[in-house]
């Protein structure tokens, strides 16, 4: 899904507004957010934010999974639960439209990135999902085999 | 005089609140006269609510009797006014009612183009503007009034502990000082009319992106309310969204019509693209006919995403993809299938959509972006399932370990290892001594000799007004003056103050919390005690500000102290961790043994045990 780079610049322009808005909203966006200091809020988002630039410049799905594996990963270690976190990276996107779309409107690229930004969500959703149900799967063979080591230990026959 | 302005769509909503019990805010929304106004009540022994409906009820009769005769800003004003000396009338009438008072914004719509806004005290008026928001009034508090003469910066003013203390309202006195303005209004503005209940809990970014979001009015004054109570709700909040009659209809609105309607018309071409890309041989079909496959699927989702668009919602959508997910998962489903389904049904989504675009490219492309949305709904529905699930599984894995290591006898190396564990002290019962760099730089604007009067008179008087058993809050009390009064220009008079006060203490809730209380009652006990010392009001401004900024010090400082001193915990904590992990593999290796020993001799058991077959003893 590479882009023109128009468009690509277009976002970089939007980013340091995009930002701020989702800085001043981030209590209402997610309470995880909410709770913690601007300094650490700026820094998540703010990696979110560069991750969809480098997506929208590239188009590349496996660089997009890579980095939703590692952004699951690090809000799991903080105790985040994986629906939580795919609703504040919907939020990010939506957001981030919602700014293309009031700042570009009438444009074509404002048209453009609106619709650009609002799929790249509908991809990050897909893909999150599909990491939280690889999850379930490796854990649900990790059951088994316990389950089946349990019964053999057990079981002096 | 006021005439009903045709195309003009008003609501206002209110709610007590989730920390008080009584609803002391009123309001007007009267479209025959134009006439929308918020009050906000005060006063204990639920004189609040009595002030505010008095106001109300006096506002409301002026201005249907005389607007025939006045000018709206004057009618407005008076009516202000008569609302005022109703208010205090009816407070010197009753001695539990005496001194309640209350706020008031109103807004007098003159025609489509114009209105008048007058305000008393704190409650605000918004315009709502190409998708911004500027607020209309200025609140009539002190702090507001300090920051209009210089003496407080807007950040300042936002942190100042007397924020909310107003400088005017209706009842004190028989007249209140009214402020009014005529505003300009222009096609798709919106007024928002608020109590403080609202903006005090929700930033004005949520404020305007819900204003802007194009919905009914009755739904945003609603959808506001419901922000403010997600934001704590500690307060009665009420809000009146008044929108101006549009020139052109907003995008949600061509979405709502023509976007849901090009949509529907296009229902069986979904389905056909669906029934091509594979949707009835998948297994979350099998047993099903292809066109019963069909229509509960494909079609259900069709029209959940069609009233979704005509009420520019998600739940339609969100409850299909919970339903069909849900049911998958019932049934111990795998997730590709399900995935397989969901792909099928955005790809024919997009292909239906990209039609219309070739047809009407405008439409399209407002359409595209709403059907993505909803297909981002479906799998936020869908996520949420899914870690439903993976909780489930997680409990079931800590279930089955557990279960597992009860069955495990420790053998002797298991206990050696158990017994290293032990012999390290239990972190929380441990006093610490911290260490702290002190030599932090801290800006410091210059203390003056007049300053430093004012910081020691107001810390003494704080001191006496501080319980005689408060020991840590008077140690704390002393440590703020030497802070405040330092002009050293770095950190080190709060380093040292906050390891002074520090002492030796566990890191527990009984060591470090009763420390951060007495700060913070000392924040209390000094905020009151600056208004009780005799001085111009730029210069207890300025004490305030050096008596903050050296709580802020010395608070930051503490915190630097407790984090040092859990620092090596944290580092046991890991180690005692790879202990444990260790320790388990040994456990796991001596239950392997364990049970082949038992199956090795398991034939050659004495049963001349004194135990029957029951495991019962005879003695």
């Amino acid at each position: 899904m590479s882009t023109a780079p128009s468009v690509a610049r277009a976002y970089d322009t939007l980013r340091t507004k995009i930002l701020q808005r989702l800085l001043d909203m981030r209590a209402t966006l997610d309470p995880s957010l909410g709770r913690i200091d601007e300094a650490n809020a700026r820094a998540q988002i703010g990696a979110v934010l560069d991750h969809i630039g480098n997506f929208i410049a590239t188009g590349d799905l496996g660089l997009h999974r890579a980095f939703l594996h590692t952004f699951l990963a690090m809000r799991a270690a903080e105790a985040q639960d994986p629906a939580a976190v795919l609703a504040m990276l919907i939020a990010i996107g939506d957001t981030a439209a919602q700014v293309a779309q009031e700042e570009g409107a009438g444009t074509t690229e404002g048209a453009e990135l609106t619709l650009l930004l609002t799929r790249v969500t509908a991809s990050t959703a897909r893909a999150v999902n599909d990491l939280i149900a690889e999850e379930m799967e490796r854990r649900m063979a990790q059951w088994s085999e316990l389950s089946k080591r349990e019964r053999t230990g057990m079981d002096p026959s | 005089m006021t005439v009903p302005v045709p195309g003009i769509r008003v609501a206002g909503d209110t709610n007590v609140g989730k920390v008080r019990t009584t609803n002391e805010d009123s309001m007007i929304v009267d479209s025959l006269r134009g006439l929308y106004v918020v009050l906000d009540g005060m006063g204990g022994a639920n004189a609040g609510d009595v002030a505010s409906q008095t106001a109300r009820d006096a506002i409301r009769d002026f201005v249907v009797q005389r607007r025939q005769t006045m000018e709206p800003k004057a009618l407005l004003e008076a009516a202000i006014q008569h609302g005022s000396a109703s208010v205090y009338k009816a407070a010197q009438a009753s001695r539990e009612r005496h001194g309640m008072g209350t706020t008031v914004v109103g807004c007098l719509v003159i025609d489509a183009k114009r209105a008048v806004v007058a305000h008393v005290g704190d409650s605000r008026a918004y315009l709502l503007r190409n998708g911004r928001i500027q607020t209309l009034t200025r609140d009539h508090t002190i702090v507001e009034e300090l920051v209009d003469r210089g003496l407080l910066s807007p950040d300042e003013a936002e942190r100042h502990p007397y924020k909310n203390v107003l400088s005017r309202n209706l009842g004190a006195k028989p007249e209140a000082r009214v402020d009014v303005v005529e505003v300009e209004i222009k096609p798709g503005d919106r007024l928002l009319l608020c109590s403080d209940g609202l903006y005090g809990y929700a930033s004005a970014e949520a404020i305007q992106y819900l204003l802007g979001s194009g919905d009914e009015p009755q739904h945003v004054a609603r959808d506001l309310i419901d922000l403010a109570l997600r934001g704590g709700g500690g307060d009665n909040v009420t809000t009146i969204v008044i929108e101006a009659p549009q020139v052109a209809p907003s995008s949600t609105q061509v979405v709502r019509t023509s976007g849901a309607i090009a949509w529907w018309q296009r229902r069986d071409r979904f389905l056909h693209v669906a029934k091509e890309r594979g949707l009835t041989r998948n297994p979350i079909c099998r047993g099903l006919a292809p066109e019963e496959a069909l229509d509960l699927i494909a079609r259900s989702l069709c029209q959940a995403i069609f009233h979704d668009l005509e009420k520019s919602t998600g739940v339609n959508v969100w409850t299909f993809a919970q339903t069909v997910a849900g049911g998958w998962f019932e049934r111990s489903g795998e997730w590709a299938p399900l995935r397989g389904l969901m792909d099928i049904l955005a790809m024919s989504a997009r292909t239906v959509v990209d039609e219309i675009r070739m047809a009407d490219p405008a439409l399209g492309f407002l359409l595209d972006v709403a059907v993505s949305r909803a297909l981002v709904v479906a799998e936020l529905a869908i996520g949420g399932l899914l870690a439903e699930r993976l909780r489930q599984i997680d409990g079931n894995l800590i279930q089955l370990h557990t279960a597992m290591q009860e069955t495990i006898d420790v053998d002797g190396a298991g206990e050696e290892a158990l017994e290293a564990l032990d012999s390290g002290a239990q972190f929380l019962d441990r006093p610490t001594v911290p260490f702290l760099r002190p030599d932090r730089p801290v800006s410091n604007p210059g203390v003056s000799a007049e300053l430093i009067a004012g910081i020691e008179k107001t810390l003494t008087v704080a001191r006496a007004r501080t319980a005689q058993r408060a020991e840590l809050v008077k140690q704390i009390l002393t440590a703020l003056e030497q802070i405040a009064t330092d002009s050293s220009g770095n950190f080190a008079s709060a380093v040292l103050a906050a390891r002074e006060i520090y002492g030796v203490r566990p890191v527990d809730d009984t060591g470090v919390m009763p420390l951060f209380d007495a700060l913070d009652q000392a924040r209390i006990i000094t905020a009151a005690s600056v208004h009780q010392v005799t001085m111009p009001d730029a210069m207890r401004a300025k004490v305030l500000r050096a008596i903050s900024g050296a709580h802020q010090r010395l608070v930051g400082a503490t915190t630097g102290l407790v984090l040092e001193a859990v620092a090596p915990y944290s580092e046991r904590l890991k180690e005692a961790q790879q202990q444990t992990a260790e320790l388990r593999d040994r456990v796991a290796k001596a239950e392997h043994k364990r049970a082949d020993l038992e199956r090795k001799y398991a034939s050659t058991i004495d049963q001349s045990s004194p135990w029957d077959k029951r495991g019962n003893t005879e003695w």
